[in-house]
């Protein structure tokens, strides 16, 4: 579960939670700047924005948060403990490795950093979003089996994500977006030398291959922000919406490759057709937790009440006073939740088409 | 379709220099004649539309007064501009108000704030300023009666009239040396907000945003079964949009109405409220989004406007009435709002 | 790999092809991102930065902190993006020489900027580098100026900088030696220069920094060089600025 410090707490009087509350659980949702449970506030993306970079993307969130993202390969060489070791106990598999597609990649490979104003690399934000971005990135292995060049070298990515605004809102899903664009358009240069060769490349920019290229069905993972009311499944919060969220999830998802079959994946929910793969699925601890609850009529000596020490009773007589809430969410909710990103033309699908649509300009 | 991505804006993206000298030398050949024209006297004629920046010289004659967003180099009488923004003035004063600053107060102003900080004696409140408003226990009615006076033991219960996070809306009263406000609630009109959403606007100035305007609060009809809702555009950029509760007491006697009212005056408990009246609150916040997004100015006649324009499209469009105004909707909002 | 000075004086055009006194491509834009309470983008050639500033606002007293009661503090932060080089790199928060990027930066601010009028509050200008490419300084003291002047707060002038370098290295001890406008990066590894920022009009320098040797009588060139420099990037801000009002002005009418 994400630290609560993750969250910047907003601060909202009572009666404020107890509208948006009460709203966001009516039938259908009514939200405070009118979407539909499932419509996400437009933003703005490019990619391709720093030239010295193998990719990049930016993107601002219409709260005006932003980020931008570069991703930067160097040529390294593998590390010969691995070819080593692979001779000696795994030999079978290694020349099972020089057959087609075979090569394997490992996970440090990828370095990701996530910068944000006014915090330390080392406070828990930054590094949880790392780790939590890395996960998802590296959960299925094919991502670092791209960067395989040959048995003694490969390409080492730098990720660098950089939240360039105040943190307003839970900036995970702006990171993640604004992460996949950036892969979307990284390139790497192509590869001349042959089979173990030290690594020549084409000088040619215009000759570079794609990381994911348009032609195959992989596509890098996003995570979205999902959260719920009552039963009230809701896409894309906004920082007052999360402020009264009873469930918050960050669900990863990529589109699968064909070549993968969904059973041999972690996969968590019911998965019926589609073809989003799930990666993975954190809850977040809602910071509606930390409100304080609103005193009711009855109660509060400035309104005319009298202070009483049962105020459970009194609280729960009243409708229209705001009560934090507790307890978990319940395991058909989530589920649902999960179901709704995943579904056959649902928001998961959407989004990412949408995103691949910006590479594409 | 749940995402709408959309490409940079022109202004958001990065344009090479020479564009600037191209539109420069365009704008240098439309306004050549106008020029021209102003030149024998351009100092002392300047239009409100004319943009100084910061190092400009306004004028140089000594018969203004150099007012916010000036100042006088020294040993000279050349009134020169601090900020960028248009040129304001007002009998002999001569200021520059910014195309976009935070809120600066000014004793008079309705503003909408929030408590961040609860002291002894004092609330400090945040109002969009450079440093937080105060709000005295001595400004606040308390409830009882007007006239009642203060005890110790409202003092030990100052969290039960405002605590952090609550919403008001107040008035400032004074002005301290040190630019901090000082607020006081002391009218039926102000005191803790409830029943409603709020939302801040930022960047006033420029003739976009919140201005100082002849009634900033006001309640206004709805469409679609809404009922009343009340509207209060804070000077300060800070907007409370609530459900109209009718006082039930007003043909009784001032002094019983000011009893009845501070019953509920610091409760944080909200009315029933129907949906009906939930969506058009949020029609109305979406209009005001929208008038913000286009740096329009935020008062009663435009919001008035945006909202009946926003009801026309809406009823205009086949399908469930939709409150959600981004995108094409907002768009032809907009348009219908210009062609007025 | 040294810098061929031999073509220069040949042809009297520097590597990327520009003469001794042209500036690289200045690109700005103002606002560009609405939760902050003003930014700007800007880029001198390859060296491209973000800035954000927020305030003047109440911060919660940090410990340490100097809080002045009678003037806002100017604050800066700068980070360089792992990206921003040739080669991929991470620096630390704690690297001397972005430390000393900040202390300068913030005390030119500090003295045009009009901080007695907001008591008790911070002004924080973040800059984000995206992209190295010589002139970070300039280009980091420009974007500020920009975010400044976008967040409404009252300054004396505009502050502009630029640097200033000379054809030929301290060594070679040329006599003939030319002065050069806004270097970029392999022309600083290679060439003196100094980095010079003017506020306002009337050639009042606020910055002056310089970290390599010259000989004192090329001191003089450079400077002129730079200070004139500083007036063409004046010029370039204020047309953005200009334009930036402009279309508000038009956009405040229906």
């Amino acid at each position: 579960m994400a630290p609560s410090s993750a969250l910047q707490q907003v601060l909202l009087s009572p009666a404020e939670l107890s509208y948006l509350h009460t709203s966001l659980a009516s039938t259908p949702p009514i939200r405070p700047d009118g979407r539909t449970s499932r419509q996400f506030r437009p933003l703005i993306a490019e990619s391709n924005i720093l030239p010295g970079t193998n990719g990049s993307a930016r993107i601002c969130f219409d709260d005006g948060t932003e980020a931008i993202v570069g991703a930067k390969a160097e040529v390294e060489k593998s590390r010969p403990v691995f070819a080593a070791r692979e001779e000696e106990g795994e030999g079978e598999e290694m020349a099972e490795g020089q057959g087609e597609g075979g090569e394997r990649g490992r996970n440090e490979w990828v370095d990701i950093s996530v910068e944000i104003p006014g915090m330390r690399d080392d406070d828990s934000m930054p590094v949880f979003l790392s780790a939590l971005l890395s996960e998802a990135l590296l959960a299925d292995g094919g991502f670092t089996r791209k960067l395989w060049i040959n048995r003694r070298f490969h390409w080492k990515l730098y990720i660098d994500i950089l939240l360039l605004s105040q943190p307003l809102s839970y900036p995970l899903p702006l990171l993640s977006l604004t992460t996949h664009l950036a892969l979307l358009a990284t390139r790497l240069p192509r590869l001349k030398s042959e089979k173990d060769e030290d690594p020549m490349f084409d000088d040619d920019w215009e000759a570079s291959v794609f990381l994911f290229p348009q032609s195959q069905t992989a596509k890098p993972p996003a995570t979205l922000l999902v959260m719920a009311v009552s039963s009230n499944i809701i896409f894309d919060p906004s920082k007052e919406e999360l402020a009264v969220a009873e469930v918050v999830l960050a669900v990863s998802i990529s589109s699968s490759p064909s070549s993968f079959t969904p059973e041999s994946e972690m996969d968590v929910g019911e998965r019926k057709g589609g073809s989003l793969k799930l990666l993975a699925v954190r809850t977040i601890d809602p910071p509606s937790r930390l409100t304080h609850p609103g005193v009711p009529n009855v109660v509060n000596t400035a309104t005319g009440g009298t202070a009483t020490d049962n105020m459970e009773m009194a609280m729960a007589r009243e409708e229209g006073v705001w009560k934090s809430p507790r307890g978990g969410a319940k395991r058909k909710l989530i589920a649902e939740m999960i179901r709704k990103v995943l579904e056959k033309g649902g928001v998961g699908e959407e989004v990412l088409d949408g995103l691949e649509a910006v590479g594409l300009e | 379709m749940a995402i709408t991505i959309l490409a940079p804006a022109p202004a958001a993206n990065p344009y090479p220099a020479s564009e600037y000298s191209d539109e420069d030398s365009e704008d240098g050949g439309a306004d050549l004649e106008r020029d021209i024209d102003m030149r024998p006297s351009k100092r002392a004629k300047r239009s409100a539309k004319d943009i100084v920046t910061p190092g400009e010289t306004v004028t140089d004659d000594p018969q203004w007064m150099r007012g916010h967003g000036t100042y006088i180099a020294p040993a000279s009488t050349e009134i020169v501009a601090t900020v960028a923004g248009t040129i304001q003035k007002t009998n002999k004063l001569l200021s520059v108000r910014p195309l976009r600053a935070r809120y600066t107060p000014e004793i008079g102003d309705l503003v909408v704030g929030r408590i961040v900080e609860v002291q002894s004696k004092r609330w400090r409140v945040d109002v969009g300023a450079p440093v937080l408003a105060g709000l005295p226990l001595s400004a606040i009615n308390l409830p009882g009666g007007i006239l009642r006076k203060r005890t110790e033991t409202d003092e030990l219960q100052i969290r039960t009239f405002f605590s952090e996070g609550d919403l008001l809306v107040a008035e400032v009263q004074s002005l301290h040396q040190d630019g901090t406000a000082g607020l006081h609630t002391r009218s039926l009109k102000y005191g803790k907000l409830r029943n409603g959403v709020f939302m801040s606007v930022t960047g006033t100035g420029g003739g976009g945003g919140v201005i100082r305007a002849r009634r900033q609060v006001w309640t206004m009809d709805t469409e679609h079964g809404g009922g009343k809702v009340d509207v209060i555009l804070g000077v300060n950029g800070y907007i409370w949009i609530s459900k109209h509760i009718e006082v039930t007491t007003a043909e009784t006697a001032i002094t019983r109405m000011e009893e009845s009212v501070s019953a509920t005056v610091y409760s944080s408990q909200n009315d029933e409220i129907a949906p009906e009246t939930r969506r058009e609150i949020s029609r109305i916040r979406g209009v005001i989004t929208l008038l913000v997004q286009k740096g329009l100015r935020v008062d009663e006649e435009m919001v008035m406007r945006g909202y009946s324009t926003a009801i026309e499209v809406d009823d205009r469009e086949p399908g469930e009435s939709n409150e959600y105004l981004g995108g094409d909707r907002g768009k032809s909002v907009l348009n219908l709002l210009g062609g007025r | 790999m040294p810098l061929d000075t031999s073509t220069y004086s040949l042809a009297l055009l520097r590597l990327d092809g520009r003469r001794w006194n042209e500036l690289r491509r200045l690109t700005a834009q103002i606002s560009t991102q609405a939760s902050a309470d003003g930014s700007s983008f800007l880029s001198m050639g390859n060296t491209k930065v973000i800035c954000t500033v927020t305030g003047p606002s109440e911060v919660k007293a940090a410990p340490g902190a100097s809080g002045r009661g009678d003037e806002a503090v100017v604050s800066v932060e700068i980070s360089v993006a792992g990206f921003s080089g040739v080669e991929r790199k991470r620096r630390g928060k704690g690297d001397k020489r972005i430390y000393e990027m900040q202390t300068t930066i913030a005390t030119a601010f500090q003295a045009t900027l009009f901080t007695h009028l907001y008591p008790r509050s911070t002004i924080t200008i973040s800059l984000h580098i995206l992209s190295l490419d010589g002139s970070l300084l300039a280009t980091c003291l420009n974007a500020s100026t920009l975010a400044l002047i976008d967040a409404g707060v009252p300054m004396r002038d505009y502050i502009c900088a630029t640097t200033a370098g000379s054809t030929s290295s301290y060594s070679s001890n040329d006599e003939k030696a030319d002065p050069l406008l806004d270097l970029n990066g392999s022309e600083e590894l290679e060439l003196p220069f100094l980095t010079v920022a003017t506020c306002g009009t009337e050639d009042e320098v606020s910055v002056l920094v310089m970290e390599t040797r010259v000989q004192v009588g090329r001191l003089e060139g450079m400077l002129a060089v730079g200070v004139d420099g500083c007036k063409q990037v004046r010029d370039i801000l204020d047309v953005v600025v200009r334009a930036r009002g402009k279309r508000i002005l038009e956009g405040s009418q229906l």
